[in-house]
């Protein structure tokens, strides 16, 4: 339970700095600060458990089927950890309160302080795979945020996208790593992980999950060759510099390898990879920083190199390097952290951080640059200070290493240079800028910081410096809990002695320092000779490949997705036609044996009509009015057609519906050019379509003759035989449409509304110019309401309704029914428009068709619904039969009812449609009020 | 009395209530319209809710409409994976529904009661049992959906429409192609007496059974923008308003929906499933689609764009899932699912209101003057972004890490995995990309004069809310969603089949 | 005969798709309406042809399938409902571009064409 106070109360302290936002400055940092403290108390409360080598470790279960439980877990290497975390971060909140000025959101910037060092003892809490990598994009989100602070800046906004692009990438690769060891090992746990070393290194997968993971582990700790992000997060508050570079984010990858050297450690490939990255990033780090005039730029090189250092000592597969690397993560954090404050100071007190302008300013600030001083000097391994005992080590362990043969000389030179190099900085950085000579041109004169301010770096130095003196006593049983809990195994013999004696590490760090001091007084030759390179700017790099990369996926992009209907209408139906070719294909039947003999010389004629109809209609498209009239004969003789194959209610729907469609078409392309535009598709377009519909045709045309051949058993003898029993009527198609599967027609009027309703939206807002001639420039006819056509269809019209009346009543047995009753209405009521017009019309007929479709469809669903008050399921018919005087014996059902409904949507849709459309030629035309 | 008939109310609410608010007075006045439409959106949440705690208490329903016996009549199945969509799609709606009520509805005529009328054709496709049903439901949300598309007009959107009408329309003629050789094959049409028929049929009529099956894929493939049939789904979705785009984000669930149903569970049972040739060629699809999909991240121009990459790349992972072809990984799937469609609807809401506040610019990609409260914007999407990226603390990373669990050790396991960490990759570095021009880089103040209205953002706020809720209760939902997959993979025939009609 | 009606069938489809993969509106629309001419007979013949057997239940037995005739009138209606939609969109697009092109630009041989929307 401690354990979960210990982690989350950082988390819940996010919040602290905005509850705090209307407060002083002062008491938002301590307010911020308390949380931290207390989760600080709290770990070192646990602290001699943990140095006696116990694991205290606390779970609850999450996410089973991910083997993702809240897992904490704290050994010597999570408490080494989570003290440097919450010990250095109250120390930057200390700083931060006297470093941020006046306009910068205080408040803003603890939260998302916070929010980082939640995310950061999260990760070295955790107990569990799944759980560290949250917390570890986490971090990368956070530092993405804390980078951007000053988002007004370009260059900080540069530098967080790079930094959460290439520590984003990382996390990516982690995730693909970790569940990789997670379904290798069987479970996520770190107990049961790090015990699984032998199986995950014999696993198959075992190259990919080290990659993965590497990869993870070195974006993070910017190591050679994804360096190139951290220089740029320089653009961030030096606080944050101070924490992210020295404790917690970049090492945050070391962490990692710390973390999973038992699982991963100890193959040959393992030493190849982490020892070239290390070293190679030691020697690039070092030596670029020498050549660094930014003051944090050259403290940000030194980082990189100085975790180069402590990864290639973990790559060396000995436990003692690991212990070694673990106290040299100690004291990096120590030193460098407060350089970082020291770079602030001076930045914030002289204005500038171009060590080309900073000298001399020994005299205007003795403390700070004693402070600085003695850091840098522990950054140098000079002895007697912390950097120098781990530097030893290293020497000793890189001297130690025999895996690479005869060549493994190569190795301790190679550190020996980087050292020196090393050593050259940090003297550039004492002498530069608290020596030689006098200051130019700063902004303001440098002066000693504000009391407070100065307080962290000196708790760090006085670290180091008691580190550096009296080892044993300070770090012994840290340095010992740390070292066993990331080798899982019990530490080898070590002194943490200062004096070793003559040997080969101590000439090796003489030969550093000799050599250091040398090429700080050549700096002149070499800053000459560097000076023959172009520098690169990473970011702007980055920035370029990025724009390059998206310039590129939008030629993609647009090539591929052109918005052309046409390319998508064609892949549509080339899809189609794949997917029905390749079973058609395989159908072995010869087709002659589909072949029915019997030759019928109606459907013969009718076929051939059909035919030529569809073909003329292609052929005479551009010729609009002859290609519909061509349409209207197909659909003419589709209806015949249904009525030879008895089914005479699609005959009538058939023919009524092609009535008004052709109506619909002839009054739509009132509004369109007679002819179409000589084709916008090219030859070979044309040549492709053909080819295309034609092998479709050909297939339809194949399976549907295969279907009648072919065609299986269906359900539909339940329907004959229950159409009247159970349905109330012998019209078959019928009691299906309003019974047995009234449900598809309920959703079919529904649709018929809808598009009522959709077509009234696009007229509505359709600005039309209304043409007065024709393709040939004559005027239309003038004679527009002819006298006979209005005689006829004025004494048509009750005759229309009375035929739709008998046709409605008698669906239910007969062929009709309301949809056919509907139609036959509406077609008479819009032949009233023909012939009188729409203002004649409107005069008189005072029906709001959307009502008369509201109401229909009101009556449907209601119909369908009433059963359920009987507790029927919905549309469940009723019928009976009654028998009255007169009349005699008669049937009454509730599909009649629903039927009722389907008649009244029908000419509410129809009408809506087609009066609207008319009306656009009119001054009756539709308008609809801007609401 | 209404419980017994919960089944059906998804459906029939919706449809009740965009009847009623077309009545001619209430369509008059926009308060009373509003008010109606947002209670209904709540009902309908409820009645959702309802559903699903039902079906998770007492198992699937068959609900057999008109009182018709299977297979004969017309029946509706709600298990827990078509409940859990049908909850989704009113959650979704309700989001939009209430952000339309910021000023969008006024843009046009009918609007709530088309939403209402979508939302029915959508939940009908969800329940619905029957194959030619769904065909009629797909017609309604389609009719809907074309009307939703122009609302508010402007030519972009129309023309947009024509695309995506004449496209739909072919596709609807294929699906009715497709009907009529499978029904031709088996002579009926009810899921369960297909999967019966499905087990012992062979020669000719199977062959012509798979060209049906075959065929509907390909519908359902156009349905949920599957490559190469995704190239309506950008102009679409980045050309109309903002909620119906919110709304559109379960269109495509649609699509998915039927592949999981019919392709993998209807045609898909058995020992030598019909569906099993089509199913093979799933997953190369799903990794092109994921694969364009990136590269439609990295080139989106526009926020809209973008979200609807986002889109397809949710598409193709899922696609993926399906391909797999088992309990396992379609739990994870339905995890993922929920997620997406959640996100991906917060994403088109978002981009409406940037739209809105940069009248000039829109949502394109340039830097314009500040907008106004862009520090809570720029919270909101950084969020937003989380979500759509897969980073914790948002449920994206557990979805994520499912997919990566369940395509682990399956045939094409690398390539996915590398396409679903890249198409991460790739969408944070858009996501940074877009925070730095949309937010950051300022000249000038914000205009005063128009502001972000609480409307617009309470969706957000909820689905926000909702995706914290998804990890926090991530153990739940996926314990649900492992039962869902369950179900959804052994379709209970006998239940279905062996009941009998009361008439 | 089955030859002869699948031979209409398939020509009709035929026509019909062609007439839908043209640029121009009007002409996509009577595609259309062709291509659920053609779609309709299709899902008719997937029940079998049959005579003279109207699905009326009385003296003459039934040997025709009534349930496609249902699914093709439903198809018929809701057919009708797109073709309807389809022409007013088609005018709509026109007045807004100006032009009956679907893409509402007139533009060269698609697979020339790169620039995005």
């Amino acid at each position: 339970m401690k354990l979960f106070l210990l982690c989350f109360l950082p988390i819940i302290g996010v919040i602290v700095p905005i509850l705090a936002k209307g407060f002083g400055r002062s008491q938002i940092a301590f307010f911020t600060a308390l949380l931290p403290s207390v989760s600080l108390a709290l770990l070192f409360s646990e602290m001699f458990a943990v140095f006696d080598g116990a694991v205290i470790s606390h779970q609850i279960a999450w996410v089973s089927s991910l083997g993702l439980n809240l897992s904490l877990r704290l050994d010597g290497l999570a408490f080494l950890f989570a003290t440097l975390i919450l010990g250095i971060g109250l120390l930057v909140i200390l700083y931060a309160r006297y470093y941020l000025s006046e306009r910068d959101n205080m408040s803003r910037f603890y939260s998302y302080l916070i929010l980082f060092m939640a995310a950061m003892l999260g990760v070295v809490l955790s107990g569990n795979l799944i759980q560290m990598w949250f917390f570890w994009e986490m971090t990368s989100i956070s530092s993405f945020l804390l980078i951007s602070f000053w988002n007004h800046k370009s260059e900080a906004r540069k530098g967080a996208r790079l930094a959460l692009t290439v520590t984003g990438f990382g996390g990516l690769c982690l995730l693909a790593g970790v569940i990789l060891i997670g379904e290798t090992v069987g479970s996520y746990e770190l107990d049961v992980v790090l015990n699984a070393g032998d199986l995950i290194r014999t696993s198959s997968y075992y190259p990919q999950i080290l990659i993965l993971v590497l990869l993870g582990a070195f974006t993070k700790s910017a190591q050679f060759p994804f360096h190139f992000w951290l220089p740029h997060a320089m653009a961030a508050p030096t606080p944050v510099s101070a924490y992210l570079h020295s404790a917690t984010m970049v090492k945050a990858g070391v962490f990692l390898l710390a973390r999973l050297y038992p699982a991963l450690s100890g193959t040959d490939m393992w030493f190849v990879l982490v020892t070239t990255t290390g070293l190679m990033t030691l020697l690039y780090g070092a030596y670029t920083a020498v050549f660094q005039h930014d003051l944090k730029g050259l403290l940000a090189y030194s980082t990189i190199s100085h975790l180069g250092l402590i990864t290639l000592l973990f790559g060396l597969n000995r436990d003692m390097a690991a212990v070694a690397a673990v106290f040299h993560i100690i004291n990096h954090a120590t030193f460098k952290a407060s350089l970082f404050m020291g770079a602030g100071i001076i930045d914030h007190e002289s204005g500038s951080r171009d060590m080309r302008k900073l000298n001399g300013l020994y005299r205007y600030m003795p403390i700070t640059a004693t402070l600085a001083m003695v850091a840098a000097a522990a950054m140098a391994g000079v002895p007697l200070l912390n950097g120098f005992l781990s530097k030893e080590m290293f020497f000793a362990e890189v001297l130690e290493q025999r895996t690479i043969g005869a060549i493994s000389w190569l190795i301790p030179v190679l550190a020996t240079v980087g050292a020196a190099l090393s050593v050259a900085y940090s003297l550039r950085f004492i002498h530069d800028v608290f020596f030689n000579g006098e200051p130019r041109d700063l902004p303001k004169t440098p002066h000693e910081p504000p009391r407070y301010m100065r307080v962290p770096v000196e708790v760090l130095v006085a670290i180091c410096l008691l580190v550096g003196a009296f080892p044993a006593f300070t770090i012994g049983a840290l340095l010992n809990s740390a070292g066993q809990a990331t080798i899982n195994n019990a530490v080898p013999e070590f002194s943490l002695a200062i004096w070793h004696g003559f040997n080969i590490p101590l000439l090796m760090s003489f030969i550093a320092i000799v050599g250091g001091v040398l090429i700080y007084m050549s700096r002149k030759h070499l800053f000459r000779f560097q000076a023959s390179f172009q520098t690169i700017n990473a970011s702007e790099i980055f920035d370029k490949v990025i724009h390059q990369i998206q310039c590129g996926a939008q030629k993609v992009i647009g090539w591929i997705d052109n918005g052309s209907y046409q390319r998508s209408a064609f892949i549509l139906a080339a899809f189609a036609l794949l997917m029905l070719a390749i079973p058609i294909s395989k159908i072995s039947e010869p087709l002659e044996r589909l072949a029915h003999t019997n030759v019928e010389i109606p459907v013969i004629v009718g076929c051939i009509l059909l035919i030529l109809g569809s073909i003329a209609t292609v052929l005479v498209s551009h010729q609009r009015i002859i290609a519909l009239a061509m349409l209207s004969l197909v659909g003419l003789v589709v209806s015949i057609a249904f009525n030879y194959y008895s089914a005479p209610d699609l005959a009538l729907t058939q023919v009524l519906v092609e009535v008004v469609a052709v109506i619909l078409l002839l009054l739509t392309l009132y509004f369109f050019p007679q002819t179409t535009p000589s084709s916008t598709t090219g030859p070979a377009g044309f040549a492709r379509d053909i080819l295309l519909a034609s092998t479709i045709g050909a297939v339809i045309g194949t399976v549907c003759l295969l279907m009648l051949t072919y065609h299986s058993e269906s359900v539909s003898q339940f329907y004959i035989d229950n159409a009247k029993t159970g349905g109330g009527g012998t019209n078959v198609v019928n009691v299906i449409l309003v019974d047995f599967r009234g449900f598809d027609t309920m959703g079919e009027i529904l649709v018929l509304g809808i598009a009522a309703l959709g077509i009234y939206k696009l007229i509505a807002r359709m600005r039309l110019s209304i043409r007065t001639r024709d393709a040939q420039g004559r005027l239309w006819s003038e004679d527009k309401h002819p006298m006979i056509l209005s005689v006829v269809s004025q004494s048509l019209l009750p005759l229309a309704l009375l035929i739709s009346a008998y046709i409605f009543l008698r669906g239910h047995n007969l062929p009709g029914g309301g949809f056919i009753a509907g139609l036959i209405t509406a077609v008479a009521m819009i032949l009233q428009y023909f012939a009188h017009g729409v203002s004649w019309v409107i005069a008189r007929n005072k029906i709001v068709y959307q009502s008369l479709i509201v109401s229909g469809l009101m009556i449907a669903l209601l119909t369908g619904m009433a059963p359920l008050f009987w507790g029927y399921p919905f549309l469940t018919t009723w019928f009976d039969y009654f028998t009255l005087p007169v009349i005699g014996k008669f049937e009454l059902t509730s599909a009649l009812v629903f039927d009722l409904g389907v008649y009244l949507t029908v000419v509410g849709s129809t009408m809506l449609i087609l009066s609207n459309l008319g009306k656009l030629t009119t001054n009756q035309r539709l308008k609809v009020k801007e609401r | 009395m209404l419980l017994d008939h919960l089944a059906i109310l998804p459906i029939i609410t919706p449809m009740l209530l965009g009847i009623v608010l077309l009545f001619a007075r209430l369509h008059e006045n926009m308060n009373s319209q509003r008010v109606i439409a947002i209670c209904g959106q709540a009902i309908g949440l409820l009645i959702a809710i309802v559903l699903l705690r039902t079906v998770i208490m007492q198992g699937p329903i068959v609900y057999q409409l008109g009182n018709w016996q299977q297979p004969y009549g017309i029946a509706l199945y709600v298990d827990q994976v078509s409940a859990l969509l049908v909850l989704l799609t009113s959650l979704v709606a309700f989001c939009a529904q209430i952000y339309s009520c910021a000023g969008d509805d006024k843009q046009g005529i009918f609007f709530h009661p088309l939403m209402m009328f979508q939302v029915a054709g959508i939940c009908g496709a969800f329940l619905t049992a029957d194959i030619f049903n769904l065909f009629v439901f797909f017609e309604i949300l389609l009719m809907a959906s074309y009307s939703l598309m122009i609302h508010g007009g402007g030519k972009n959107r129309v023309l947009a429409n024509s695309h995506y009408l004449f496209l739909n329309l072919l596709g609807s003629s294929i699906f009715l192609i497709a009907l009529g050789t499978i029904y031709a094959a088996f002579g009926t049409l009810s899921y369960a007496d297909l999967l019966l028929k499905a087990q012992n049929i062979e020669g000719t009529q199977l062959l012509l059974a798979q060209a049906g099956i075959f065929l509907l894929f390909v519908v359902f493939a156009l349905k949920s923008a599957m490559l190469p049939l995704h190239l309506w789904l950008a102009k679409t979705y980045s050309a109309t308003s903002a909620p119906v785009a919110a709304l559109f984000a379960i269109l495509t669930k649609v699509g998915l929906y039927c592949l999981w149903r019919i392709h993998g569970v209807v045609f898909g049972s058995g020992t030598e499933p019909l569906s099993a040739p089509i199913m093979e060629w799933l997953s190369p699809l799903a990794l092109l689609t994921i694969a364009l999909a990136v590269v439609g991240i990295l080139g989106s121009k526009t926020l809209r764009q973008l979200a609807s990459y986002l889109i397809i790349a949710s598409v193709g992972s899922l696609l993926l899932i399906i391909a797999q072809h088992n309990a396992q990984a379609s739990a994870a799937g339905f995890y993922y699912l929920i997620h997406s469609t959640l996100a991906g609807c917060a994403m088109f809401l978002f981009a409406g209101i940037v739209v809105r506040l940069r009248p000039k610019a829109q949502d394109r990609f340039v830097s314009t003057r500040a907008l106004p409260s862009a520090g809570l914007l720029s919270f909101i999407f950084l969020v937003m972004a989380i979500a759509m990226i897969g980073l914790p603390p948002l449920s994206g990373f557990i979805g994520k890490a499912l997919l990566l669990k369940a395509t682990f050790g399956s045939s094409w396991m690398m390539t996915s995995w590398a396409l679903i960490l890249l198409s991460s990759l790739v969408t944070l570095i858009a996501a940074s990309r877009t925070t730095s021009h949309l937010f950051w880089k300022a000249s000038g103040d914000a205009a005063e004069t128009d502001k972000v209205h609480n409307l617009e953002l309470i969706p957000l706020y909820v689905i926000a809310f909702l995706l914290l809720c998804l990890v926090v209760f991530a153990n739940d939902v996926e314990g649900f969603t492992q039962s869902a997959a369950q179900q959804l993979h052994q379709f209970p025939l006998p239940q279905m089949l062996n009941l009998k009609g009361g008439q | 005969m089955e030859i002869w009606f699948s031979v209409a069938v398939g020509v009709a489809t035929a026509c019909g798709v062609f007439l839908m993969l043209r640029a121009h509106t009007f002409t996509l629309v009577l595609g259309l309406t062709l291509l659920s001419y053609a779609v309709n007979l299709f899902l008719f013949a997937s029940g079998g042809l049959t005579t003279d057997s109207a699905a009326i239940l009385g003296d003459k037995a039934i040997n025709s399938d009534p349930l496609p005739q249902a699914l093709v009138l439903t198809a018929i209606v809701i057919g009708f409902a797109m073709t309807a939609f389809a022409c007013i969109q088609a005018m709509r697009a026109r007045s807004e571009s100006g032009h009956d092109h679907v893409d509402g630009k007139e533009q060269r041989d698609i697979s020339t064409k790169t620039e995005t929307p």
